[in-house]
């Protein structure tokens, strides 16, 4: 059995719940962060033997990992120590206003060499919207923190499509970015009304309004403004300076198995996909205890290729369109309805046997990935 | 019983008038078995009949009545179906009679179908005795109806009965009056006594196949005699015959005047025609009785399951509900919008209406219905006649010479308020004023010719909103005549949805071309292109609207956590597709066009 590479731990908490996430996650409440990181280091410790000897990148997303306390932190990477290695990309999620420089100094000593930081957005009205409980200023002064403290590759989560959000003001966000902070790394993403959230229901109620003009002009002014700074479009909603794409991303993108740790996280093993409990305190309790088994088929790969492939740089070879119940050549995929047709509307281009999603394509990528499975 | 005993009649009212009412209280009067044991026995379109207050099959039934002249004479009912779908067996019925009650209800007065129950009834020279029902009605108003007679209907006010069905008011003087106004059946016309009968109805019975009701008019039937229907000389053996007290009841003999039933080994009922003439195998009958046709299907629609692995069972619905119902046909055809269904035909609307309801009720089915359409006379540029009952068969435009449209007769009864939006309503349905008749100082009876297509769908309902239910219409068939109709068809990305098709008339082409067209747009979800929708006629475009393509669908994250419901998502709209019409390169959900014609 070939050993796993990737490691994704959930860490639930936020002090303040966003209206429009759907990640699994909490408040703090009463539960002894001790007893939360004793759990996930004896997931680990159970589970570890699936591991290689080194991982290749370790990803702490929530929630807001960075909620958690230095010393926290330090016995969390305690237990993690023998599986990181100089070269391990090691994530970690934050947002703003949770951390100080003393903080963010453990941070970067005790192994984390790259930050995700919840920005979403400059603008007061746009971060009140969202129900962010942290400033534009606040997120400017984060960054600027994580750079003292000695992190070269920092990643800015923003949003767009949001209720009230224009172009200029989207612009303004996205030159914040790229002319006084200049971050490595840039995730650029769309409000979804996702199930189970308050912002479903204010949508569905018609109080969040959704424009899809709007919403696609956005999406090009994003591509155009970060290409121009020298952002690579690598994927759908991430943008990379050269080099500094995030590897752990690409993991999942490529197929490539994950363990995962921690309430809610999902691991993908050996052909095998489940989930850790979404219940810290029984998580707390039983941190092995598994749900949603699932044994991949080579359909359901195939399926998932299309659903993420297609959304990379890279591109997504083309013999993945034929069902691998039948198979088919490459002509007769050429020859096919929905690839000729969409060649021909401008929507995807096919080179060495790989389809790519063309610019307008990219703000299509569902309906596209619906059309050639 | 001796011939000159025997009264044959039927009761003709308008919708209710009353009809159900005083049979029930004939047979109570005459004591013969209360009606509702009949009801049992009688086929399952039962239910849909009392629902909607009308008659579709004839419940024919026999009572003795001892009169007040000491003798005790036979009446033979024949309940008939009362709507116009049904008029030909209607007459038939009539046919089997030698006398009517004409039932009006004395707070409403003379309705329109009164009128056209009047035209069969005379058509078939009845002896019509008018009753007035209801009077105890605090809103009856006999002396309004009686004058309503005399200058509607042309009967002499002191004929008319006034009688209470509901409360057993009038009934023996009914009766009293079938026995002195209605003849005895004449056997005086028919130069021998050779066996004629004339099949007005027929139901199936499960165990006993075809039960044929027949009026005896010479000759007599016996178990055992062979028989032949002389419109298709088919040979069969009576196995029963027998007469209707109300149930089937068997007896050794049918004799000249009876109204009774016949069992042979008929398989199908589409094997006894209605107004048929029955004549021995021995000793045969010269020439038929007069007066039958084949029954033709006037109105046209395609019947399709809303889920395709229901064809077969519609097909077995639809063949059970032939057995027992002539006048339905149907026959396969395919839609590319709608895929695999039927095309069939109906006597009219409601017989459409009644069809589709027993599908859904008596067989479980979801089915979807196209525009109804009625049979057009074309005669092309090259002399061909030809005649079409769906829009996808009409030759190309270049090619006709002339279309003829069927047309009906129709009487609108409307308060003379409503008289101006009427005649507006008649005018917007291409109709054609023949006749207005002032009734009583507030109502007023229009005779037009309508287009029966113009009919078919919403008329009713306008003529019934339109006089707050006040207004009242019934209609018979016209001639054909020529009209400026042109086929409409309707265009999806360039391809042509067949199921939208219809031959309409050239001024209200562009209309209705429009009309479908917005709607199309409301029901067609955005695909990644750009979505033409257009109504054309003979080529040319006449309506458009578009569907403009997607242009942003995207989900933000695709991670870990994430990749299950990612794909389970894509899995389901895989599925989906399967349920999707492939129109051109455009996918629409089936539901779409059931949507559209659904609510039009």
């Amino acid at each position: 059995m070939s050993p796993v590479f990737h490691c994704y731990i959930h860490i639930p908490f936020c002090h303040h719940i966003c209206p429009y996430c759907a990640f699994y996650k909490h408040k703090p409440g009463k539960l002894a962060n001790d007893a939360f990181i004793a759990a996930i280091l004896s997931q680990l410790d159970a589970e570890k033997s699936v591991l290689a000897e080194k991982l290749d990148t370790l990803y702490l997303g929530g929630g807001t990992p960075s909620l958690l306390s230095s010393v926290h932190l330090e016995t969390l990477f305690r237990g993690l120590r023998p599986f990181i290695s100089p070269e391990t990309e090691v994530t970690l999620e934050a947002n703003p206003a949770t951390f100080d420089l003393k903080k963010a100094r453990i941070m970067r000593e005790i192994g984390i060499n790259r930050i995700s930081l919840g920005v979403q957005s400059f603008q007061t009205g746009i971060l009140k919207t969202l129900g962010r409980d942290h400033s534009g200023e606040d997120a400017k002064i984060a960054f600027e923190i994580l750079r003292e403290a000695g992190f070269m590759n920092i990643s800015i989560d923003l949003m767009f499509s949001i209720p009230g959000q224009t172009e200029s003001l989207w612009q303004e966000d996205l030159d914040i970015v790229t002319s006084e902070l200049k971050p490595e790394h840039v995730s650029s993403y769309n409000l979804t009304y996702e199930e189970d959230t308050e912002f479903l229901k204010r949508h569905e109620s018609g109080e969040l309004d959704e424009n899809e003009d709007r919403d696609a002009n956005l999406f090009y002014q994003a591509i155009d403004h970060l290409e121009a700074a020298g952002f690579g479009h690598y994927e759908i909603s991430n943008y990379g300076q050269s080099g500094f794409e995030s590897r752990h991303n690409r993991a999942y993108w490529t197929g490539k198995d994950y363990l995962g740790l921690g309430p809610g996280a999902v691991s993908t093993i050996h052909g095998i996909r489940a989930k850790t409990l979404p219940d810290t305190a029984r998580f707390v309790e039983s941190p092995t205890l598994k749900t949603e088994h699932e044994t991949l088929t080579e359909e359901d790969r195939r399926i998932e290729a299309i659903a993420m492939q297609l959304r990379t740089r890279e591109g997504l070879r083309i013999n993945r369109v034929c069902s691998t119940n039948e198979p088919c050549s490459i002509e007769t995929v050429l020859r096919s309805n929905p690839i000729e047709s969409m060649t021909q509307q401008g929507l995807i281009e096919i080179r060495d046997e790989r389809i790519f999603l063309t610019r307008e394509g990219k703000a299509l990528a569902d309906p596209i990935a619906s059309a050639l499975i | 019983m001796s011939i000159e005993l025997t009264r044959n009649f039927s009761i003709i009212a308008h919708i209710d008038h009353g009809k159900t009412t005083l049979s029930d209280r004939l047979l109570d009067f005459t004591q013969t078995v209360a009606k509702r044991d009949q009801q049992a026995q009688l086929l399952d379109s039962m239910d849909l009949e009392r629902e909607r207050g009308i008659t579709i099959k004839s419940h024919p039934v026999c009572m003795e009545y001892p009169a007040k002249d000491g003798v005790t004479y036979q009446l033979n009912l024949l309940d008939t179906p009362g709507h116009v779908d049904f008029a030909y067996e209607v007459s038939r019925s009539l046919a089997a009679c030698e006398g009517a009650l004409l039932l009006i209800d004395a707070a409403q007065g003379v309705e329109a179908q009164t009128v056209a129950n009047i035209h069969l009834a005379n058509e078939q020279n009845l002896r019509v005795i008018p009753v007035i029902n209801k009077i105890d009605l605090p809103s009856a108003d006999v002396p309004a109806v009686l004058k309503q007679l005399e200058d509607i209907l042309q009967i002499p006010a002191e004929e008319a009965i006034q009688a209470s069905a509901k409360e057993g008011i009038g009934i023996e003087e009914i009766l009293e009056a079938v026995v002195a106004r209605v003849p005895p059946p004449s056997t005086a016309e028919f130069e021998n006594d050779s066996l004629r009968a004339s099949v007005f109805d027929s139901i199936f019975d499960t165990y006993r196949g075809v039960v044929s009701y027949v009026r005896m008019m010479s000759g007599t039937i016996n178990p055992r005699d062979g028989i032949r229907m002389m419109s298709t000389g088919k040979t069969y053996e009576i196995k029963e015959c027998g007469v209707f007290t109300p149930k089937q009841t068997k007896r050794d003999q049918l004799n000249p005047g009876d109204v009774g039933y016949i069992i042979a080994n008929v398989k199908s009922s589409s094997d006894v025609k209605i107004g048929d003439t029955i004549t021995g195998t021995i000793r045969p009958a010269a020439r038929p009785l007069p007066g039958f046709k084949e029954i033709q299907p006037m109105v046209f629609s395609g019947i399709y399951p809303v889920s395709t692995d229901d064809l077969e069972q519609l097909k077995l619905g639809m063949g059970k509900l032939q057995i027992n119902d002539a006048a339905f046909t149907f026959q396969a055809e395919s839609s590319a919008a709608l895929g695999f269904g039927f095309r069939c035909g109906f006597l009219g609307l409601l017989h459409m209406e009644i069809v589709q309801e027993r599908l859904r009720r008596e067989f479980n089915m979801d089915v979807i219905s196209t525009y109804p359409g009625v049979i057009y006379k074309i005669t092309k540029t090259d002399g061909e006649d030809v005649e079409v009952d769906n829009p996808s068969f009409l030759p190309e435009p270049q090619e006709i010479e002339t279309i003829q449209e069927p047309m009906v007769r129709a009487y609108i009864m409307t308060p003379n308020d409503y008289i101006g939006d009427m005649m507006k309503l008649v005018a917007e349905k291409r109709g054609e004023l023949e006749n207005t008749e002032t009734l009583d100082g507030t109502r007023v009876l229009l005779t037009c010719l309508l287009p029966l297509n113009e009919i078919l769908v919403d008329f009713n309902d306008k003529l019934k909103s339109m006089t707050r239910g006040y207004g009242s219409m019934d209609y018979e068939h016209a001639e054909y005549r020529p009209a400026n109709l042109v086929k409409l068809d309707m265009m999806i990305s360039g391809e042509p949805v067949d199921a939208f098709s219809v031959i309409v008339h050239r001024d209200k082409a562009e209309f209705r071309g429009r009309h479908l067209a917005k709607k199309l747009k409301e029901v067609i979800p955005q695909q990644l292109f750009t979505v033409a929708i257009q109504a054309m006629i003979g080529g040319k475009i006449i309506a458009r609207e578009s569907i403009t393509a997607l242009r942003k669908n995207v989900t933000a994250k695709c991670y870990g956590g994430d990749i299950s419901r990612k794909r389970k998502l894509l899995e389901k709209q895989k599925e989906g597709k399967k349920r999707m019409k492939s129109i051109g390169k455009v996918n629409i959900p089936q539901d779409a066009f059931i949507k559209v014609l659904k609510n039009d």
